[in-house]
C-alpha cells in the first residue's frame, strides 16, 4: 500500500490545513433553550465547609501584583487552610474578560475570584457566570453598608449584589505645574472646557509641549471619558436603554472636540497611553485614570497637578464617571469554592487593605472607614480623587451594559477626532449601530 | 497471449474461467502497512483531533445563536451568514482583507526577489546581509509589533523624531484608520519578506548555469536574462511562494493584534473573527461563520492556484 503525496497534493492539504487551524476549538453549547441570566436566588452557605484552595485571577489594576502578592500573604496567615493562587489571567480587563470566557465555554478551570471591569460585569450576570454575594455576605458578615455608596451601587441590579469594588476609579485632570505657572496660569485644573479654551492658546504658545491638551488614547476607553464631554454639553451616549447619541447636545460636545484638534490646533490624540504621554511632557495636560497617578507621579519629571474634571457650558459639576473592577465569584465553581472565594473576597476589601492597595495604585479606597492619613500624607493626590468621588455620576447604560459598545464608541471618536469625520452622520451611524447590539443581544436577556 | 487462448481446444476455451481472487497481502505488505500506521496514526489523530475536529465543530457553531461563555445556544441555520452578508461591515473587512493580503503577498515576493538578485551576487558580506535579511522572520510577531509601535508613535516614535527634525508632523499612524493598515502592512512585509528572499536565492542558485551562460554568448544582457531567463525558471519557486505567502498573509494575527487592538481599519477576515467572539462582543456563533467564510476563501484560492496558475509554471 503506498501513497503518492506529490507537490500538487501536499499544497491542497496545506490549504485546507491552514484555514481549518485559524478555526478556533472549545466546548461547545447546549441548544436546549434560551440563555438564562444569573439565578439572583439567595444561595445558603450553612454547611459548607470553605475549599482548601482557589484561583484568583487578576489583570493587577494600577500594577498591583506587588500588593496583591502581599494582601494575599496576610491572608495566608490569617486563614492557612485556605490557599489563593494569584494567577495573571491577562494584561487588562479585556484579556483577563477573555480568558473567562472562554473557560466558561470550555466549562473547566475557572477561578474563585475573578477581576471584572465596570463593562463586563453585567455580561456575565446576563450569561450567568457569576453568583449574587447576597447569600456570602450574610454568611461571611460583610459589611457592604461602609463600602463607598456610589461604588458598590454600580454591581446592583435586581435587588442582588453581583460583585464588590475592588480597584474603582474615575478619571483625573492631570496638568503639568510647570507649564501652567510658565503661560500665566493658576495652580489648579480648569473649571470648564471654556476656560480651558481660554488657557490653551498661552499654554501651547510657552510650554513648547506639542499639545495643550491630549485626548486619551482611542483604544484606552475612549467612551468612558467622552462620558466628561457629552455630559458637560448636556448631551450622553444614552439615556437609560434609549440610544441618544446623536442628540443635538451630543453632537455638540464631540464637535467641539473635533474643533479643538483641526480648527483651534491645541489638542491632540494619544496613540497608546495619554498617561505616559503627559508623563513624557508631550502635553501639557491630560485626562487619564486615577489607576495612573503612581506611575505618573513616579516617571514624570515635573510638577504634577491633578483636580477635578471640567464641566461643560450646560452641566458644569457631577460631570465624572466611575470606573474601574470589581471582584466577583463564577457561578460555575462548587458552593466550598464560592465559600473560600467569599473568604477571601471580603478579607481584599477589609479597610486597612483597600488602603494599602490605594496608597500602592492610586485606586480609590473602597471603604469608607479606610484610614488614609498615611496614604495622603505621602501622596496628598489621592485626595482629590476621593473628593471627586462625591460628584462622580453613574455611567451611560449604552456604555457599561452593551457588549462590544466600548469599542464603536472608540471607533466613531476615531473617525471624529482622527479623521475630521461629519460629527452629525457619525453620531447617528454609532447610534443604529448600538440599538443593534441592545435589540440583538440585550433586550431578550432583561426582564420585562 | 489471445492468439494462444484461441489455439487451444474449444472445451478449453468455453470453461468459465475461476472468479479472480484478490491478491493476498504478502508478509511483506501487511508489515509495511502496520509500519505506515505505526508512523502516521499518531499525526493522523492529532491532524484530526486538532485541525479537522474543530474545523467540524466550528461549521456547526457557525449554525447557532450563541453568547460566548453562555452554556446555551440557539439553532438559527443560515442566518450568521445572512447577517455577515448583508452587514456594512461584511464589504469593509473583505476589502481589507483584500488589500492587506495583495499588498503584502506582493510587497513581501517583489521585494524578496530583488535582495535575492542582491544577495545571489558574489561580494563580500552577502552572509551577513542573508542572515540580517531573513531574522526578522523568525523572531516573535508580539516583539516586532511591540517595538515597531514605538518607531511608529506619532508623539516620541523614532519616526516622529526624524519627521520634526526634517520640520514635518507625524501622521497619526495608530489612530487614522486608513494608516493603521499602511502602518501593518509595512512591518507585516518587512518581517517576512526575509522568508521570500531566502527561498527565491535557493531558486536562483539552483538555476542551470549553462542555460544561462549560454544566453549570455547570445548577447542577452543582465536584465534580458533576469526577465527572459531566470524569472520563467524560477516559477515552481514563485508559485510555491505564491501559495504559502497568500495563506500566511490570510491568516495574519499577532501584528494586528498588537498593534492594532481595536482592528480599527485592520479588520481582516481573521481578526473581525476573533473581535466577534474574544474581543467584546462574544459572538461566538456570528464569529464561526466569519472563519468559514475565510476557510472557504482560502479552499477557492488553493484549488484556483493548483488547477490554473500551476499551468503556466516551468518545472524544467
Amino acid at each position: 500500500m503506498g501513497m503518492n503525496l506529490d507537490r500538487r497534493h501536499f499544497l491542497g492539504l496545506a490549504g485546507a490545513g491552514a484555514g481549518a487551524a485559524a478555526l478556533a476549538a472549545c466546548g461547545g453549547p447546549s441548544t436546549g433553550g434560551t440563555t438564562p441570566a444569573s439565578e439572583a436566588a439567595e444561595i445558603d452557605f450553612s454547611g459548607v465547609k470553605p475549599a482548601a484552595s482557589i484561583d484568583f485571577w487578576t489583570s493587577h489594576p494600577g500594577k498591583s501584583q506587588d500588593v496583591e502578592k502581599s494582601i494575599i500573604a496576610k491572608f495566608h496567615a490569617k486563614f492557612p487552610e485556605i490557599k489563593v493562587n494569584l494567577v495573571t489571567a491577562g494584561a487588562n480587563y479585556e484579556e483577563i474578560a477573555q480568558k473567562f470566557q472562554t473557560s466558561q465555554a470550555a466549562k473547566e478551570a475557572l477561578p474563585g475570584v475573578v477581576v471584572l471591569s465596570d463593562v463586563w460585569w453585567f455580561r456575565y450576570f446576563t450569561n450567568g457566570n457569576i453568583i449574587p454575594l447576597d447569600g456570602l455576605v450574610k454568611q461571611l458578615d460583610i459589611k457592604v453598608d461602609d463600602f463607598q455608596k456610589s461604588l458598590v451601587a454600580d454591581y446592583q441590579y435586581d435587588d442582588k449584589q453581583w460583585a464588590l469594588p475592588y480597584g474603582r476609579s474615575t478619571p483625573l485632570f492631570y496638568y503639568n505645574k510647570d507649564h501652567f505657572k510658565a503661560a500665566g496660569l493658576p495652580d489648579r485644573a480648569p473649571k470648564t472646557w471654556q476656560e480651558f479654551a481660554e488657557w490653551a492658546p498661552k499654554l501651547k504658545a510657552s510650554s513648547g509641549a506639542q499639545y495643550a491638551y491630549i485626548y486619551p488614547a482611542l483604544a484606552g476607553y475612549a467612551g468612558w471619558t467622552l462620558q466628561n464631554n457629552l455630559w458637560g454639553w448636556g448631551g450622553s451616549w444614552s439615556n437609560e436603554w434609549t440610544i441618544n447619541c446623536d442628540s443635538a447636545e451630543s453632537v455638540e460636545a464631540l464637535q467641539w472636540a473635533q474643533d479643538s484638534i483641526y480648527k483651534d490646533g491645541w489638542a491632540g490624540v494619544s496613540s497608546k497611553e495619554a498617561a505616559d504621554d503627559f508623563a513624557a511632557g508631550i502635553t501639557s495636560s491630560t485626562i487619564s485614570s486615577t489607576g495612573s497617578l503612581l506611575g505618573v507621579l513616579k516617571s514624570a519629571k515635573f510638577n504634577v497637578g491633578v483636580g477635578f474634571l471640567p464641566g461643560g457650558p450646560k452641566v458644569e459639576s457631577g460631570v465624572c464617571p466611575t470606573g474601574g473592577a470589581g471582584l466577583g465569584i463564577p457561578s460555575g465553581v462548587s458552593k466550598e469554592v464560592q465559600l473560600a472565594a467569599g473568604t477571601f473576597l471580603k478579607f481584599m476589601t477589609e479597610p486597612e487593605n483597600t488602603a494599602e492597595f490605594s496608597a500602592a495604585t492610586g485606586y480609590m479606597p473602597t471603604r469608607v472607614s479606610a484610614d488614609m492619613t498615611s496614604v495622603l500624607a505621602k501622596t496628598p493626590q489621592i485626595k482629590t480623587a476621593m473628593d471627586q468621588l462625591a460628584a462622580t455620576k453613574v455611567q451611560d447604560n449604552a456604555r457599561v451594559f452593551l457588549p462590544g459598545a466600548d469599542q464603536e464608541m472608540a471607533k466613531a471618536a476615531a473617525k471624529i477626532l482622527t479623521q475630521q469625520g461629519d460629527v452629525k452622520a457619525t453620531m447617528t451611524a454609532l447610534k443604529s449601530t448600538l440599538e443593534g447590539i441592545y435589540t440583538k443581544d440585550v433586550k431578550p436577556k432583561l426582564k420585562s | 497471449m489471445t492468439r494462444q487462448l484461441t489455439d487451444r481446444p474449444p472445451a478449453v476455451v468455453e470453461a468459465v474461467p475461476a472468479p479472480r481472487r484478490r491478491p493476498k497481502w504478502s508478509s511483506r505488505t501487511r508489515r509495511d502497512f502496520f509500519v505506515f500506521l505505526a508512523l502516521a496514526l499518531p499525526n493522523l489523530v492529532l491532524i484530526g483531533v486538532f485541525t479537522y475536529l474543530p474545523l467540524i465543530n466550528n461549521i456547526y457553531y457557525s449554525t447557532l445563536d450563541w453568547t460566548l461563555g453562555s452554556a446555551s445556544a440557539t439553532v438559527v441555520g443560515l442566518d450568521n451568514y445572512v447577517t455577515f452578508f448583508t452587514s456594512a461591515d461584511a464589504a469593509k473587512v473583505l476589502g481589507t482583507t483584500a488589500v492587506f493580503t495583495l499588498v503584502t503577498v506582493g510587497g513581501s515576493m517583489v521585494l524578496g526577489l530583488l535582495i535575492a538578485l542582491a544577495l545571489n551576487s558574489k561580494v563580500r558580506g552577502t552572509t551577513f546581509a542573508r542572515s540580517a535579511v531573513f531574522a526578522p522572520y523568525v523572531l516573535s510577531g508580539v516583539g516586532v509589533g511591540l517595538v515597531w509601535l514605538f518607531i511608529f508613535d506619532p508623539g516620541y516614535g523614532v519616526l516622529a523624531w526624524v519627521l520634526r527634525g526634517l520640520g514635518q508632523q507625524s501622521p497619526q499612524w495608530i489612530n487614522d484608520p486608513q494608516l493603521s493598515l499602511v502602518m501593518v502592512i509595512i512591518v507585516y512585509v518587512w518581517k517576512n519578506l526575509g522568508y521570500c528572499a531566502v527561498v527565491y536565492l535557493a531558486g536562483l542558485q539552483s538555476l542551470p548555469q549553462d542555460v544561462m551562460e549560454a544566453a549570455s554568448l547570445d548577447g542577452a544582457n543582465g536584465f534580458r536574462r533576469f526577465l527572459s531567463m531566470s524569472v520563467p525558471l524560477l516559477s515552481p519557486t514563485t508559485f510555491f511562494l505564491l501559495i504559502t505567502t497568500m495563506l500566511s498573509s490570510l491568516q495574519a494575527f499577532d501584528l494586528i493584534r498588537i498593534m492594532t487592538p481595536l482592528g480599527n481599519g485592520t479588520s481582516t477576515l481573521i481578526y473581525e473573527a476573533y473581535l466577534q467572539a474574544f474581543g467584546a462582543f462574544n459572538r461566538a456563533g456570528y464569529s464561526a461563520s466569519i472563519s468559514v467564510v475565510l476557510f472557504a476563501i482560502l479552499l477557492i484560492i488553493t484549488v484556483l492556484q493548483l488547477r490554473f496558475v500551476e499551468r503556466k509554471v516551468h518545472y524544467s
